[in-house]
């Protein structure tokens, strides 16, 4: 991926974008049902004693996302769905100058810092639709993009 | 018998939990806000009931009220406290000047009786599910009441301190929801699981736990016995899809309140379905025990081969934890009652969700007396407790036969209170109403316990409504319609809504009930703790 390009023209269709979204949601419930499956991390009932489970469902949901998606992020700046979808999230600045992303931003903060805001703190519940519905701005970049500096881009046309 | 689970497990959030308890004792009594605010004598404590049965046999009869059906017109809303959550479960303990009750999340409250103001809060995180059950210890006055997951509590009644806590660590999962039962210097807990709803997850390896009932001493909580009603250790049977290992037998746990027999020193508690195969002969069981050390009288089983759990609420799934062959769910979750009949013979009472009333020898277990009186469901049939009249020789019955959407509920429906005769089971009288409106929260039905007291019968129907029935005749002679909002003396939104639980408790003059209750979603919930009081013209002397 190239540094130093604007991207105005470049910005992944909503509906690649939703599709690759709807792809990984598929996708790292199920790793993370397969990983319980094979740790039996809440098979017994002592398991239940305190809530140290919900700890280890998290750690190994969070371990789904990265096994599926970690070596992609960091060489292409892709889910497993947005590598299905030919798209891939890249940094923008305030001169519309595209680079590749930070893999720190795109674990740290789209993958995680928000996702769990919105689990753990159910107030933040709306705050999940909203980040959605920023995708509808002109921009295309959902809150999550925006506090992370990125965007998603259409590979095929860079 | 075989202790089922060795280890000692640590419970860090219940320890925490006891720390804040001992760090943070509620307002001395002395400093209370309240006028004509005293220490209570264990006596006076006392004075009305002994727990949730009112006495040690489950009649949930009150001989000390002047509410009958010459004053019950005069019966008027004296006050109404709102509770901190919309499905409260505590019973309260009413005593001359004190009504006591688990409030939510914030602990147990002791209201002034006159007024309603707050003497003094225990502060406690979790639910406080039973009755408010006075004693004595140590020579002081001094109440206990369990917490649905963390165990029991004594506490001291005149400063709201605790005592002592404890809790089984022969069950990881235990479920403390049955009232404690005190007898001497023991208190009897009965022991139920929840188990039966985490099964509802595919991925839990149901299902290992046995119901039980522990005996602890009254002076420190230290365990006596602990009886397991199923004594063989769950084995492996198997895998299912998910390659979630598959266990029993387990179940049979105990949600009612214990009923004693002093002559014989004997316990008597009902059980619940197993939750997994095989099943035990010891499920829908009545049990007679030994208070002494808990060895087992006898047992008699009166469904077999009944395995449920939360997974088969939606047949559609086929849940894995669902089992196989699924039984019917016919728990004994009502408290047993040791009725005497006119002729002094004694007879043990248990009520099945399944609708069937029995009645046994409470020295053999032999069957007396069965009645059918519905179809069943999931919250009955008989689900929270019936209540005796021995001067007229009645049993009141409330059947519930609510359909729940999603669960099974096959039959018709034949909800309602029914009369029926101690000695024979003959039905005297039933009284029904139809529900208030369509929807499924209208749904009449009787889930709570009724209370008896001189010539009337105190009934919460899920729909609402609180009921004054005479006991001869089964007519409804004053109702209260508790779907409204309230204007609490604590000055919080209040509202009330279905009657369900331990239902409604009489001491004195005075009557009090919680008014809200949403179970699953399919019940109205509200938070209204409300004090009826006969006017005072009309208050009289107390029947003896």
């Amino acid at each position: 991926m190239s540094s130093a390009q604007t991207h105005d023209s470049r910005l992944a269709s909503r509906g690649r974008r939703l599709a690759a979204t709807l792809i990984d949601a598929v996708l790292v419930p199920s790793l993370t049902i397969v990983l319980i499956m094979i740790t039996d991390i809440v098979e017994d009932a002592d398991d239940y004693l305190n809530n140290m489970w919900m700890l280890w469902v998290l750690l190994l949901a969070i371990s789904s996302y990265l096994l599926l998606n970690g070596y992609l992020l960091w060489r292409n700046g892709q889910t497993l769905g947005k590598r299905l979808l030919g798209i891939a999230i890249v940094s923008t600045d305030s001169d519309n100058a595209v680079s590749a992303a930070p893999i720190w931003k795109l674990i740290c903060i789209r993958a995680l810092f928000f996702p769990l805001l919105f689990a753990l703190l159910p107030p933040f519940i709306l705050l999940a639709l909203i980040d959605q519905l920023f995708i509808f701005s002109k921009s295309r970049r959902c809150l999550h993009d925006l506090a992370s500096g990125t965007i998603v881009i259409r590979l095929g046309e860079l | 018998m075989q202790t089922r689970f060795k280890h000692n497990l640590t419970r860090i959030p219940q320890q925490v939990l006891l720390a804040v308890s001992f760090l943070m004792p509620a307002a001395a009594w002395a400093n209370s806000s309240c006028e004509s605010a005293t220490a209570p004598s264990t006596n006076q404590l006392a004075n009305y009931s002994t727990g949730w049965g009112i006495d040690e046999r489950n009649t949930r009869y009150q001989p000390k009220s002047t509410i009958d059906s010459t004053t019950i017109d005069k019966l008027s809303l004296k006050w109404v406290y709102g509770l901190a959550n919309n499905t409260p479960r505590s019973y309260p303990l009413i005593t001359q000047e004190t009504i006591y009750v688990g409030d939510g999340n914030r602990g147990l409250v002791a209201l002034d009786r006159e007024t309603g103001s707050e003497r003094w809060v225990f502060p406690h995180e979790g639910e406080i599910s039973t009755a408010v059950i006075p004693t004595e210890i140590a020579g002081q006055p001094a109440l206990l009441f369990n917490d649905r997951t963390t165990g029991i509590y004594a506490i001291a009644a005149d400063t709201g301190t605790l005592i002592w806590h404890a809790e089984v660590d022969e069950d990881p999962l235990a479920w403390y929801s049955g009232s404690p039962l005190i007898q001497g210097n023991r208190v009897y807990v009965p022991i139920s699981s929840y188990e039966v709803a985490l099964a509802f997850n595919p991925f839990y390896g149901c299902c290992t736990t046995s119901g039980g009932l522990a005996a602890f001493d009254l002076a420190t909580g230290n365990k006596v016995w602990y009886l397991p009603t199923i004594a063989e250790a769950p084995q492996k049977t198997g895998t299912h899809w998910g390659f979630v290992q598959k266990y029993g037998p387990s179940g049979a746990t105990v949600w009612g309140a214990p009923s004693f027999n002093k002559e014989t020193n004997t316990i008597h508690f009902g059980t619940g379905q197993n939750y997994s195969h095989p099943t035990t002969d010891t499920s829908d069981a009545i049990f007679a025990v030994n208070a002494n050390d808990g060895t087992v009288r006898w047992h008699r089983q009166f469904t077999t081969n009944d395995a449920y759990t939360a997974a088969c609420n939606i047949v559609a799934l086929n849940h894995p934890n669902c089992p196989d062959p699924m039984g019917p769910d016919v728990d004994f979750g009502a408290a047993t009652i040791l009725a005497t009949t006119a002729t002094g013979s004694g007879v043990l009472i248990a009520g099945q969700k399944s609708a069937d009333v029995y009645a046994l020898n409470p020295d053999s277990g032999d069957v007396v007396w069965h009645q059918k009186l519905g179809r069943g469901g999931i919250i009955g049939g008989v689900h929270w407790g019936m209540a005796v009249n021995e001067n007229k020789a009645l049993l009141f019955v409330p059947i519930s036969d609510k359909e729940i959407v999603g669960f099974p509920s096959p039959g018709v429906a034949a909800p309602g209170l029914y009369a029926l005769d101690i000695a024979t089971g003959k039905q005297r009288w039933h009284q029904y109403s139809e529900s208030r409106c369509e929807e499924l929260e209208c749904v009449y039905g009787l889930s709570a316990a009724p209370f008896a007291t001189n010539d009337l019968v105190l009934t919460g129907t899920m729909d609402g409504y609180l009921n004054a029935i005479h006991a001869d005749t089964g007519k409804v002679l004053w109702q209260f319609d508790a779907w409204r909002d309230f204007d609490s003396v604590n000055n919080l939104a209040t509202e009330g809504g279905a009657f369900d639980a331990h239902g409604p408790i009489v001491a004195g003059d005075t009557l009090v009930v919680s008014a809200g209750y949403s179970y699953v979603g399919q019940q109205r919930g509200g938070n209204a703790l409300l004090v009826f009081q006969l006017s005072h013209e009309n208050a009289g002397a107390e029947h003896e």
